[in-house]
């Protein structure tokens, strides 16, 4: 419970006197600063040390013996401060609710106290890990790749990844490096990589599997295998479109040239000679003064 | 003497009737050509992760299919002045699909790099080129609006195809949507079949003679228009397409005023479209605002572009469009100095909005003042030259905004520069217009005091 251990009868006094007084914060700073010039090492009592399968817990820190005064404390998740906890008060105890456990709120959690220097303990907040397809749904052409990813949040992460493949109700595992599989997996990401796709035997759900100390959690993400042809239909379609407009415009140009060709470049302007092209198309024929 | 409708000559472009036809097959043109390589970035993601290779790697596709699309102007200028428009167009829309197409079945990026980005940039050049060519040989008066209208293809069809491009991707791959845009790029061709060609007739000794008045002989020179200049009619169609590309424009006042002013401003003109949605996610808002950002800014341009066309073409406006451009420019870089003062979501939409006005008044002048300042008729020279000159700042402005924002960490000194770049390229136009105007006006009075001359003679041998 205290620091140093020190022989002699006065040692020994004060030695009992902290230990009466440990659980009493306020006494115990006061007895440690005229006590001890250089104190015993700090002590932090964190409570609980480690969260296990709980739906929702109170994480407690205690300090005994700090350095110097304490200026505050604050808690931190995963190595990022927690705003609202930050407390300026001189209290040696400080307490963290989670309300609900769950794969956003487990981590590595530190209670820090400011003092000089600052004193921190970490508590473990252990949940089962979630595993979530990155797409729903992934599409892959004939013949070529598809890729399909799992990423994992929590902690701890996953340390074993699997994939298997749907199959009516059952599951067949998939081996990496065999046919034409390749996964890839880092503990918050997996990737099953195919090679080569066949519309027949690619297409179909995919379970991603990924165990921790907790056991395993799953997800499923389904592959679409498109044919190599289905983009052909649009692209005739439109090439279609194309030569049919294009053949309308050159053949109303024909049929209309031998009439339109002088239209064209009197509309708009006074026509020169006043009995010339008398069957103007046009609206904008405009009379002059004839000479 | 000011020209009244019945006083247009004959030789002087239809301004209307099949000349609508052709503004919008210039407008399927345009949007193709200036939003594909935009659009296409949609695909990079995905393409990203199938060939391994990183973002910037897979941004050189577009910066290619870009650079091609300019260099290849005065390649397709030479093919506009020796076989017209149409051809040009229909073998352009055929280039871009069989890029597109064979695009699709590649493996490497270097195919990519290749049939997208060359063969797709150039098949684009020669869209664009003869599109705004030809609206000059269709319209004179109406010519502003017909460019506004013309342009405003590229924020629409950028609009339309990012979520086309979005949709066939994930019912197709991007395989499969490469090969649907092949065909779809086929639709140039459509727009090219719409580019009838039109030739200016030469008026060869009949004298118009309208409300009684004589007027001088027009076999080389067509009536002065609103705007006061002169342009100069070669004589006969053919003499037009034979010639190759018209180097003499680089002796030319106004063609050299304008490539400078352009060559400046185009260093500050993308960059901030390109690093908008990027400022506002360092601002803290989400993916999705500032992607909405750039849809107010792209929507706004739709409007703008017309907007600006109309009021380009009034007659208060016309005779000095140059001005209006410099204004426009001006405006353009005013909002980008300014941008840094915007605070908020609000204040960042405001400036998407005035930014998106200001995009689609100069977009929509950019040819407009081209033609003004050197004619129909040597515009396809012109414009050929002009972008491929155009092209470096073009493609160096992004790369060294992002060096800005890279160096200082600070997007601000982007916005400052761009703004000032352009301020710059504004102030210079306005001011060499001005003597621009001023020595054209002292050449037409010189040629009216010749013209006097040769006409009374004319009318002399006429009576006699």
């Amino acid at each position: 419970m205290s620091g140093q251990n020190r022989n002699g009868g006065a040692e020994g006094e004060r030695i009992k006197k902290r230990k009466a007084l440990a659980t009493d914060a306020a006494k115990c700073c006061k007895i440690s600063d005229m006590f001890v010039s250089k104190g015993p090492d700090p002590l932090i009592e964190a409570e609980p040390m480690e969260v296990y399968n709980q739906t929702s817990a109170v994480l407690s820190c205690k300090l005994t013996d700090p350095p110097s005064t304490v200026k505050g404390h604050y808690w931190m998740r995963n190595g990022k401060v927690i705003e609202s906890s930050k407390h300026n008060l001189p209290t040696l105890y400080t307490e963290h609710t989670l309300a609900k456990i769950d794969s956003h709120s487990g981590g590595l959690y530190e209670c820090v106290f400011l003092s000089e220097p600052e004193v921190k303990t970490t508590i473990e907040v252990k949940t089962a890990p979630l595993v979530s397809a990155y797409k729903r749904s992934e599409h892959g052409n004939e013949k070529d790749k598809g890729v399909l990813v799992c990423v994992s949040y929590g902690y701890p992460l996953p340390t074993d990844w699997k994939w298997y493949k749907l199959e009516g109700e059952d599951k067949t595992a998939i081996t990496n490096g065999t046919d034409r599989y390749e996964i890839k997996s880092t503990p918050n990401r997996t990737t099953l990589t195919i090679d080569n796709l066949d519309i027949a035997m690619d297409i179909g759900d995919y379970i991603c599997d990924g165990t921790s100390e907790f056991g395993s959690t799953s997800n499923k993400v389904h592959l679409r295998v498109r044919s190599r042809l289905a983009a052909l239909w649009p692209f005739l379609g439109i090439v279609a479109e194309v030569i049919i407009l294009v053949s309308i415009i050159f053949i109303y140009e024909k049929t209309r040239k031998p009439d339109e060709i002088n239209d064209d470049d009197d509309s708009g302007s006074a026509p020169l000679k006043s009995n010339a092209n008398t069957d103007h198309k046009n609206k904008d024929v405009r009379q002059r003064n004839s000479n | 003497m000011s020209p009244a409708p019945a006083s247009i000559l004959r030789d002087t472009p239809p301004d209307g009737g099949w000349g609508w036809a052709v503004v919008f097959g210039a407008f399927i043109s345009i949007g193709f050509s200036y939003a594909f390589p935009k659009a296409l970035t949609v695909f990079f993601k995905d393409i990203q992760l199938i060939f391994g290779a990183s973002y910037s790697q897979i941004a050189w596709i577009s910066s290619i299919m870009l650079a091609a699309m300019y260099a290849g102007g005065p390649i397709s200028s030479i093919l506009v002045n020796r076989y017209g428009s149409r051809p040009v167009v229909i073998a352009g829309g055929v280039m871009c699909g069989i890029g597109m197409v064979t695009a699709s079945f590649g493996n490497t990026i270097t195919h990519l790099y290749i049939c997208v980005g060359v063969v797709g940039g150039f098949g684009l050049s020669f869209n664009l080129q003869p599109s705004v060519t030809i609206i000059g040989k269709y319209f004179q008066v109406k010519r502003p609006l017909a460019n506004g209208l013309a342009m405003a293809g590229s924020p629409v069809f950028l609009c339309t195809l990012a979520p086309i491009n979005q949709f066939l991707f994930n019912q197709f791959g991007w395989r499969g949507s490469f090969f649907i845009l092949g065909a779809l790029l086929l639709n140039c061709c459509v727009a090219g079949s719409l580019m009838r060609p039109i030739c200016p007739k030469p008026t060869g000794g009949q004298l118009t003679q309208t409300n009684g008045t004589p007027k001088r002989p027009t076999t080389d020179r067509s009536e002065a228009q609103v705007n006061g200049h002169n342009t100069q009619l070669e004589k006969g169609c053919l003499e037009n397409f034979n010639k190759f590309l018209d180097l003499s424009l680089f002796k030319h006042r106004g063609f050299l005023i304008y490539i400078v002013g352009n060559a400046v401003m185009f260093f500050g003109f993308f960059a901030p479209v390109v690093f908008l949605a990027p400022y506002a996610l360092s601002h803290g808002f989400d993916e999705y605002s500032s992607a909405f950002l750039l849809s107010i800014m792209g929507f706004v341009d739709m409007f703008a572009r017309p907007l600006t066309g109309l009021m380009a073409n009034t007659k208060w406006i016309r005779p000095r469009i140059q001005y209006f451009f410099s204004f426009a420019i001006i405006y353009n870089g005013l909002c980008h100095l300014l941008c840094p003062l915007a605070s908020g979501y609000g204040g960042l939409a405001a400036y998407s909005v005035f930014f998106g006005i200001a995009f689609g008044m100069v977009c929509a002048l950019l040819f407009e003042t081209l033609m003004d300042l050197v004619g129909p008729q040597r515009f396809s020279s012109a414009v050929g030259l002009a972008t491929i000159i155009e092209c470096c700042p073009v493609l160096l402005g992004p790369p060294i905004g992002g060096a800005l924002v890279d160096t200082f960490g600070d997007y601000k000194y982007l916005y400052l520069m761009c703004g000032a770049v352009m301020v710059f390229a504004g102030l210079f136009l306005f001011v060499m217009n001005i003597y621009n105007y001023r020595m054209l006006e002292r050449e037409r009075r010189q040629e009216e005091g010749q013209g006097d001359e040769s006409e009374a003679e004319e009318t002399k041998l006429s009576h006699a």
